[in-house]
């Protein structure tokens, strides 16, 4: 440890004046937009005007729905996948795993564009459908929640896999065998054993994919349009259609305050599980 | 077999399948001979791969995601191996505040970052969209060179610099010929993380676009709602084996995976 600290602040101040001039100050003073009045003082009334509009509500319960429903999926999807992937040889885990990251590297525009081809009119899952007859005409899957809950699924799940297979990994190698030895069975083995024993993993993993979730752009862009709008494609619209930049201020507010509200709740479900637990 | 040893290869399949089977059916498409984007392809042609390189805006807009993914890490580089090292090898008034303000970009989201820059910096100071996308993208950057670099930092005993100061170099000399050498995978390695997540981001820079300025994925999502054609396919195809083979060169010569 150096004890020098002018040597110390001048290594480290234009990091952090940078950062704070071109990143923290910007998006402050963008954020308080949405709690001024243009004539001077403060206000809520940009929030109630916001909630009060049905289009709002229903946006935002969707992007909270959505985020939801793709952090459950991935759970339990993921830890089928991490059990499985733990479960091979060193090199075939090491194959397999490369595979599971391999998408993060992909630009998630091609990674989005793809599901086009898939779930499209003239798409193969339409395709397939209409020849094995369990539809007449295209079903329309492209612009629908179900499009961005798929496309979200894709590119968050690999996040909860890496999270739950080193999860996995750090568990005691016998806690399963003694578990069914002591006539445990599996679901009895996944609930009172595994699943307290990787639920950190789970938290990291369920954070940033709820998180990646709710301030995705790409997709609810491209596989939602210009009708099923998540928070994200709300911002954008109200400032490259409708000017409306006190409206971005709110939905950025909103964004935040979802963010580190999901990010504190997991934490706080993970530790208070601890405690009760420690205490029995 | 057993209805166990049955679950493992076909969770596999299954979970592989969805990954990775999308983007295997864009690589198909964009070797189509037809007009339209569809699987399976029809006929067989290079035309959608060529026809990339001959779109005057994706030539542009990707001249602009390289040099913002160059620069961008660069400067970000620039700024975060100092503050690294501060925070790692000296008692730092407010370190925590300095750990705060430089990794915050990577929490908050990029299309508010966006916006705020243009509302904040771009307007009132009358910035330049360039400049403005460098600096959004260097700040963006921020977090990872910082985060990298300060794991291998960390895991570089600091004894060897001390030893070298003792035996008479300066500060700065030590830090050049003792700490750069031993942390030059770390540094390549937040550079490679760096210029992947600077090419590939798009929310940052939606706001930030100008006449004939714009970055490359932004570009092709607006190309994409007006023509409905392979060639993004095919441009979609050749970034991302571009961004596999630098990853997996990586991987091969600094062991990448350990800094990330």
């Amino acid at each position: 440890m150096f004890q020098n600290r002018a040597e110390a602040l001048a290594l480290a101040l234009p990091a952090a004046i940078f950062a704070a001039a071109v990143f923290l100050v910007p998006v402050v003073i963008l954020l308080s937009d949405g709690f001024r009045v243009p004539t001077g003082g403060w206000t809520i009334s940009a929030y109630t005007d916001f909630f009060s509009n049905s289009l709002n509500q229903t946006v935002f319960l969707r992007t909270l729905r959505l985020g939801a429903l793709v952090t459950i999926a991935s759970a339990v999807i993921g830890y089928a996948a991490a059990f499985a992937i733990v479960s091979l040889e060193p090199g075939a885990k090491g194959k397999v795993t490369g595979l599971v990251v391999l998408p993060l590297m992909i630009s998630p525009v091609a990674r989005t564009y793809a599901w086009i081809v898939i779930l499209g009119r003239t798409g193969i899952v339409n395709q397939a459908f209409q020849a094995l007859g369990i539809t007449e005409a295209p079903l329309r899957i492209l612009f629908s929640e179900t499009a961005i809950f798929i496309g979200l699924l894709q590119l968050f799940l690999p996040l909860m896999i890496i999270s739950l297979i080193s999860a996995l990994e750090n568990m005691p190698k016998d806690a399963i065998p003694a578990a069914r030895v002591l006539g445990a069975n599996w679901f009895q083995v996944f609930w009172k054993v595994v699943l307290p024993l990787t639920k950190e993993g789970l938290v990291v993993g369920g954070t940033l994919v709820f998180t990646g979730s709710l301030t995705a752009y790409i997709t609810p862009a491209i596989l939602g349009g210009s009708k099923v709008l998540m928070l994200e494609t709300l911002l954008y619209q109200q400032v490259a259609v409708s000017n409306n930049f006190v409206a971005a201020s709110v939905i950025a507010f909103i964004l935040i305050v979802m963010s580190f509200a999901a990010n504190i709740l997991l934490k706080r479900v993970a530790t208070a599980r601890n405690k009760q637990r420690s205490q029995a | 077999m057993t209805l166990r040893s049955l679950f493992i290869p076909i969770t596999l399949l299954l979970v592989i399948a969805f990954l990775i089977g999308p983007f295997l059916i864009i690589v198909a498409a964009s070797f189509s001979a037809g007009e339209t984007l569809a699987f399976p392809p029809q006929g067989f042609s290079l035309r959608w791969i060529a026809k990339v390189f001959t779109v005057e805006s994706f030539r542009a807009s990707f001249g602009m995601s390289l040099f913002l993914a160059i620069g961008g890490t660069a400067a970000a580089l620039v700024l975060g191996i100092p503050a690294s090292y501060a925070l790692s090898r000296y008692k730092l008034p407010g370190a925590e505040i300095v750990r705060t303000v430089v990794s915050a970009p990577i929490i908050v989201p990029g299309i508010i970052v966006g916006l705020a820059l243009l509302r904040y910096i771009v307007v009132p100071f009358q910035v330049g969209i360039t400049l403005a996308l460098f600096l959004a993208h260097t700040a963006l950057v921020l977090p990872y060179a910082v985060r990298v670099v300060s794991a291998s930092l960390d895991n570089l005993r600091s004894d060897i610099e001390e030893a070298a100061v003792l035996l008479g170099s300066s500060r700065l000399g030590a830090f050049f010929r003792v700490v750069m050498p031993n942390i030059r995978g770390g540094i390549m390695s937040a550079f490679i993380l760096g210029f992947v997540t600077s090419f590939n981001q798009v929310p940052v820079s939606l706001f930030l676009s100008g006449p004939g300025v714009r970055t490359l994925p932004v570009d092709m999502i607006a190309y994409m709602e007006i023509v409905f054609d392979p060639s993004v396919a095919a441009l979609s195809s050749l970034l991302a084996f571009l961004s596999i083979g630098i990853v997996f060169i990586a991987e091969r010569f600094l062991g990448f995976s350990r800094y990330v």
